[in-house]
């Protein structure tokens, strides 16, 4: 039989709040962390359709961090650091007591260390010294930067993997996590997604894609809507979110507390087009109905549904599209809600921190509300978003996740035993 | 359709590079999507070349409208008139209603 997975320590960083009950508090009250972009500073925002993001403010690294494995990571890096410490502490794993060939780190992220990445080629490009270019910078850029300092910081030795599957990547992140401990290759993983790239030339491209709201720069608090008639782009956040997943037997054997079972995961390909999502939504219903196949389930179990809804016209109707084909009458019964309408779209940090959701709300039986949901789009209506937190007992929680180059996650979740 | 030859021409050849086929073939009636098989990220990279072509930017709300090429012909001829010509206009207008069409 393989091992049962569980998820016993939770850490975010996050446009809402740094550290899980300043950002669950915050995500139930509904409250937003999408305001006017000021961190390009000389850059003028004029240029930029787009001019609004979640942003983590006032973060500093060492603030957070005793050890100094923060100081020479860019700040997507730091992000999971930070995150990761919460996570473990929360948890109550103790390193020192643990084989630690058999914890392992999985980081997702989409776009790694850009804020560095985009300093150094700007100066290369401008004054034409290649010998000043930072000798950092290429362990900096190298996308596996997290999960390499995070095994640093905790002396993690076991699997050590990144994954950058754009905006599903900490989404596939569990997954692998979630393999990874059934195949019994680890104990425990470490489980992170991480994303900082509100730069000026990442966030110049998202613009040139229009793939970002422009509508309510003025109103930055109400520029991301899933769902809602009104909604015309997503909004770019940045964070991290940390789970702890570790084997049901490893967590009993420790004590260790316990927040919900990971219990299934699908990843698939829609092969159609790098940023355009198939209309008909037959792939996504496909990935959810696999991924509750692989938990042994069946779509009747399901309670509540962390949607991808990234706010963009397209995306949310076909996400509403699949889980009517797939739930069909039960569609209108299940909670809903859309992580990204009070934090925006973390990117690699997104299937993370939407996991984070999905485990609380089994955890505490609250949904967290879906912000802007003001003026429902019949092409994407569905019963169970609301714009206040709904109280209800959740037994199984679905997370979705999809991401540039046409690819789908889903991961399961389901109540765990104490 | 009245349109000024030298707009037309310019945003035909800007299709037929991006189209790899003879701008003579392409047609002022001709449906960006149902004719020339241009998908919504297609349109974007199309209009990228043609605020380049035309030094304009093209916010978010009018792709809306921009559906044919004799829409984007008198798009930009409109535009283009609206500013003390040649002058470019750097300037988004004020904006409204416009659409996204990406997943993540």
């Amino acid at each position: 039989m393989r091992a049962r997975v569980v998820v016993t320590g939770l850490g975010v960083v996050s446009p809402i709040g740094i550290g899980v009950s300043e950002f669950w508090k915050a995500a139930l009250a509904g409250q937003s962390g999408i305001s006017a972009i000021t961190s390009f500073d000389p850059f003028s925002m004029d240029g930029y359709r787009s001019k609004v993001a979640g942003q983590v403010r006032d973060f500093a690294v060492e603030r957070f961090l005793d050890s100094a494995h923060g100081e020479r990571v860019d700040r997507y890096a730091q992000f999971g650091l930070v995150a990761a410490k919460e996570a473990l502490a929360d948890s109550g794993l103790q390193m020192a007591k643990e084989n630690p060939h058999r914890v392992g780190v999985i980081v997702g992220a989409g776009m790694g260390g850009m804020v560095m990445g985009e300093r150094e080629i700007t100066q290369l490009y401008q004054q034409q010294k290649p010998h000043r270019v930072h000798p950092n910078f290429i362990p900096v850029i190298t996308l596996n930067s997290a999960s390499g300092i995070i095994a640093m910081a905790y002396g993690a030795k076991g699997p050590n993997l990144t994954i950058s599957t754009a905006c599903s990547s900490s989404a596939h992140a569990l997954g692998l996590a979630l393999h990874c401990i059934r195949e019994g290759r680890a104990d425990v993983v470490i489980t992170v997604g991480a994303d900082a790239s509100i730069t000026p030339l990442v966030f110049a491209g998202f613009c040139s894609l229009r793939a970002l709201s422009s509508k309510f720069n003025d109103q930055p608090e109400k520029a991301s809507r899933p769902f809602d008639r009104l909604r015309d782009g997503f909004v770019m956040g940045e964070g991290a979110g940390t789970l702890i997943l570790e084997s049901a037997a490893h967590a009993k054997k420790r004590k260790a507390r316990v927040y919900a079972e990971i219990a299934g995961y699908a990843a698939t390909s829609e092969a159609y087009h790098m940023v355009i999502p198939r209309e008909d939504g037959v792939d996504v219903a496909y990935t959810m109905k696999l991924a509750l196949a692989d938990a042994g389930m069946t779509p009747a179990q399901v309670d509540y549904i962390n949607a991808h809804a990234t706010s963009t016209t397209i995306g949310d109707a076909v996400e509403a599209k699949a889980i009517r084909q797939l739930f069909k009458s039960r569609a209108d019964k299940i909670a809903i809600s859309a992580t990204k309408s009070l934090i925006g779209h973390t990117l690699g940090a997104a299937g993370a921190i939407g996991g984070i959701a999905s485990v609380l709300a089994l955890h505490t039986g609250q949904i967290h509300p879906t912000a802007n949901y003001d003026d429902p789009d019949p092409a994407c209506a569905l019963a169970g978003l609301s714009r206040s937190a709904q109280e209800r007992r959740v037994k199984v929680a679905l997370l979705n996740a999809f991401g540039f180059g046409s690819n789908n996650a889903a991961v399961v979740f389901k109540q765990g035993t104490k | 359709m009245a349109t000024d030859p030298t707009i037309s021409l310019k945003i035909r050849t800007a299709l037929g590079e991006y189209l790899k086929r003879d701008p003579a073939t392409i047609l002022i009636r001709q449906h960006l999507r149902d004719d020339l098989g241009l998908d919504s990220m297609a349109v974007i990279e199309l209009l990228y070349r043609i605020e380049e072509a035309f030094d304009l930017q093209i916010p978010d709300q009018d792709l809306v409208g921009l559906t044919s090429v004799g829409h984007v012909v008198s798009y930009v001829e409109k535009r283009l008139k609206k500013t003390a010509s040649p002058a470019p206009i750097k300037k988004p207008a004020k904006q409204h209603k416009p659409k996204s069409k990406k997943k993540s």
